[in-house]
């Protein structure tokens, strides 16, 4: 299990998976805005979404968990 | 891979103790070059000079069999017997590591040996390039080794650490392993302490030997041999979508980072990208923001990456690509407390004291503090180039006037705000001027088509004489 955590302070622009996914490295899991940037928070080794644990125009902490993977 | 690369694969199968010294530095010089400059003997290190990829080279290895390699006087001295070659000569010197520390057996001695050692390695600093590949552990004082070089490599056997789990049990407690503590995932994305990975030893003296050659014979430039490619399709087609600098800095280079073009710690501060490897022949240093991580922002640790990266390229000559897409520095509590301005100014010292051909290309935005301190014309950039999707600034047009024009955005019903907005960040943009108004002010050189990327930037390395910083390259 990989949690995904957030880099920075930021809005939850968009979700891009969901649970049961099964994503390859490099894909987007949510899109992150911050610094009027859209920033898409990427997979860096394939796997299963296990759970997606923020929703669309959440402010989130450097640090909150955005995802976990299996 | 090279035949000699392929000797280096293959060296696995000779039957002797693969860490016998002499195997190691045989394996690690071109075939049938090594000559060794020290005694082999029971002082746990050897030195030897030979050849890489053609070039003379120095290099010293740990006798991990005796002692787990650890290090009393004499050990010390054949390293200190490899650096006085290497400085003579002018040769790059490379450290193969594996061992404990000092000899504890020996006590003071032993520390007075090894603290010799990195006097001479400080001295060494910015005079010829210093690489260290890390084949096993190298704990305490075989910890400070490598890290007072210019280039750490970690094989996945390597391990770095000041005390090692046993010790850091007894004090604090905590259950870790030794590669939990100080393998390549801890140096590589934790602490930064090492600058490349690779999956075993091979790997490991593989890219030792091709960072010894990108620092130790650079090439001249031949722009006449560069093809060119269209660069700008890197860009997404949103200017707000972040994107991975990665392909744009393959695209860049003669070949695409990996086996002859390295980037150096490509995990840790990931928001900026550093890289050597070669344009037109010659080694350059190409330094990014990385759109994809942290937005691409500019913050303590990435300042202290580029700002010791700028001055290890500045001590060898090694000329620098600069490209920028960043729309700050990282705002946050935390960032101020970690001394985002101390470790901030030092990339502006950096950059300012740097005397190699630099030359700046702005793709996308660059705002604010971080467009002075990525390399700007203030700073003494060679040349500024820019794309023609580029915006210099010191925030963009829509932030610009939401701080602005407050009040007058304020007195309108909120259903008009947005109009309104648009209308005057348009407003905004014309009068600070954009590419236009930064040639003027000599601030940027040129505007660019970005299917001649690569042709412009070795024009412009190629406009001024090669120079070299006088100065050494402290590991910031």
């Amino acid at each position: 299990m990989a949690e995904i955590r957030a880099e920075m302070v930021a809005n939850v622009f968009k979700v891009t998976a969901a649970p049961g996914d099964e994503l390859e490295e490099g894909d987007a899991v949510v899109i992150l805005e911050s610094m009027k940037m859209e920033i898409p928070v990427l997979l860096e080794e394939p796997g299963r979404i296990v759970s997606v644990d923020v929703f669309e125009g959440d402010v989130v902490q450097e640090g909150d968990l955005l995802a976990v993977v299996g | 891979m090279t035949v000699i690369d392929n000797r280096v694969a293959n060296a696995s199968t000779e039957p002797e103790d693969p860490r016998n010294p002499r195997v190691r530095l045989s394996v690690f010089f071109d075939a049938g070059t090594l000559h060794l400059i020290t005694a082999e003997d029971d002082s746990a290190a050897l030195a030897g000079v030979g050849r890489v990829h053609g070039m003379p080279a120095v290099a010293f290895a740990n006798d991990a069999r005796i002692q787990g390699g650890a290090m009393g006087t004499a050990g010390c001295a054949a390293i200190e017997a490899a650096y006085e070659y290497a400085v003579r000569e002018r040769m790059p010197v490379i450290g193969l590591w594996h061992s404990g520390g000092a000899r504890l057996a020996e006590g003071v001695e032993s520390l007075h040996a090894v603290g010799r050692v990195f006097a001479a390695m400080t001295r060494a600093s910015g005079a010829v390039p210093q690489i260290s590949v890390v084949l096993g552990p190298a704990a305490g004082g075989a910890a400070y080794g490598p890290a007072l070089t210019d280039i750490v490599v970690m094989s996945q056997r390597g391990k770095v650490f000041v005390t090692g789990p046993d010790v850091v049990r007894s004090v604090t407690g905590e259950e870790i392993t030794a590669d939990e503590l100080g393998g390549a995932d801890a140096h590589g994305r934790r602490s930064g302490v090492v600058h490349v990975t690779a999956p075993d030893d091979t790997a490991a003296m593989v890219r030792g030997r091709h960072l010894a050659l990108l620092l130790g014979h650079q090439g001249r430039m031949r722009t006449g041999d560069i093809t060119d490619v269209d660069l700008g399709n890197v860009l997404p087609e949103s200017a707000r979508r972040a994107y991975d600098v990665k392909p744009l800095v393959n695209g860049l280079l003669d070949s695409p980072l990996g086996e002859d073009s390295l980037e150096l710690q490509a995990k840790w501060a990931p928001n900026i990208v550093t890289a050597l490897g070669r344009l037109g022949g010659r080694t350059v240093g190409v330094i990014a923001n990385n759109p994809l991580r942290l937005g691409g922002c500019l913050e303590s640790k990435s300042a202290e990456k580029a700002a010791r990266f700028v001055r290890m390229c500045d001590s060898f000559g090694v000329p620098l690509v600069v490209l920028v897409d960043v729309p700050g520095y990282l705002p946050g509590v935390g960032q101020e407390w970690e001394g985002v301005v101390r470790r901030g100014a030092k990339l502006l010292h950096a950059f300012a004291e740097a005397t190699v051909p630099r030359v700046t290309l702005v793709t996308r935005k660059s705002y604010g503090g971080a467009y002075i301190a990525m390399n700007s014309r203030a700073l003494g950039a060679t040349r500024v180039l820019a794309w023609p999707t580029a915006e210099i600034a010191v925030m963009g047009p829509v932030a610009a006037v939401r701080i602005l024009k407050r009040k007058q955005l304020a007195a309108v019903p909120e259903e008009e705000r947005p109009a309104l907005e648009a209308k005057l960040a348009a407003e905004q943009e014309e009068a600070a001027g954009g590419l236009e108004r930064a040639q003027e002010l000599g601030v940027l050189d040129e505007v660019i088509d970005p299917n001649r990327t690569r042709t412009a930037l070795a024009e412009a390395i190629s406009s001024v004489p090669p120079a070299r910083g006088s100065h050494g390259n402290i590991p910031l």
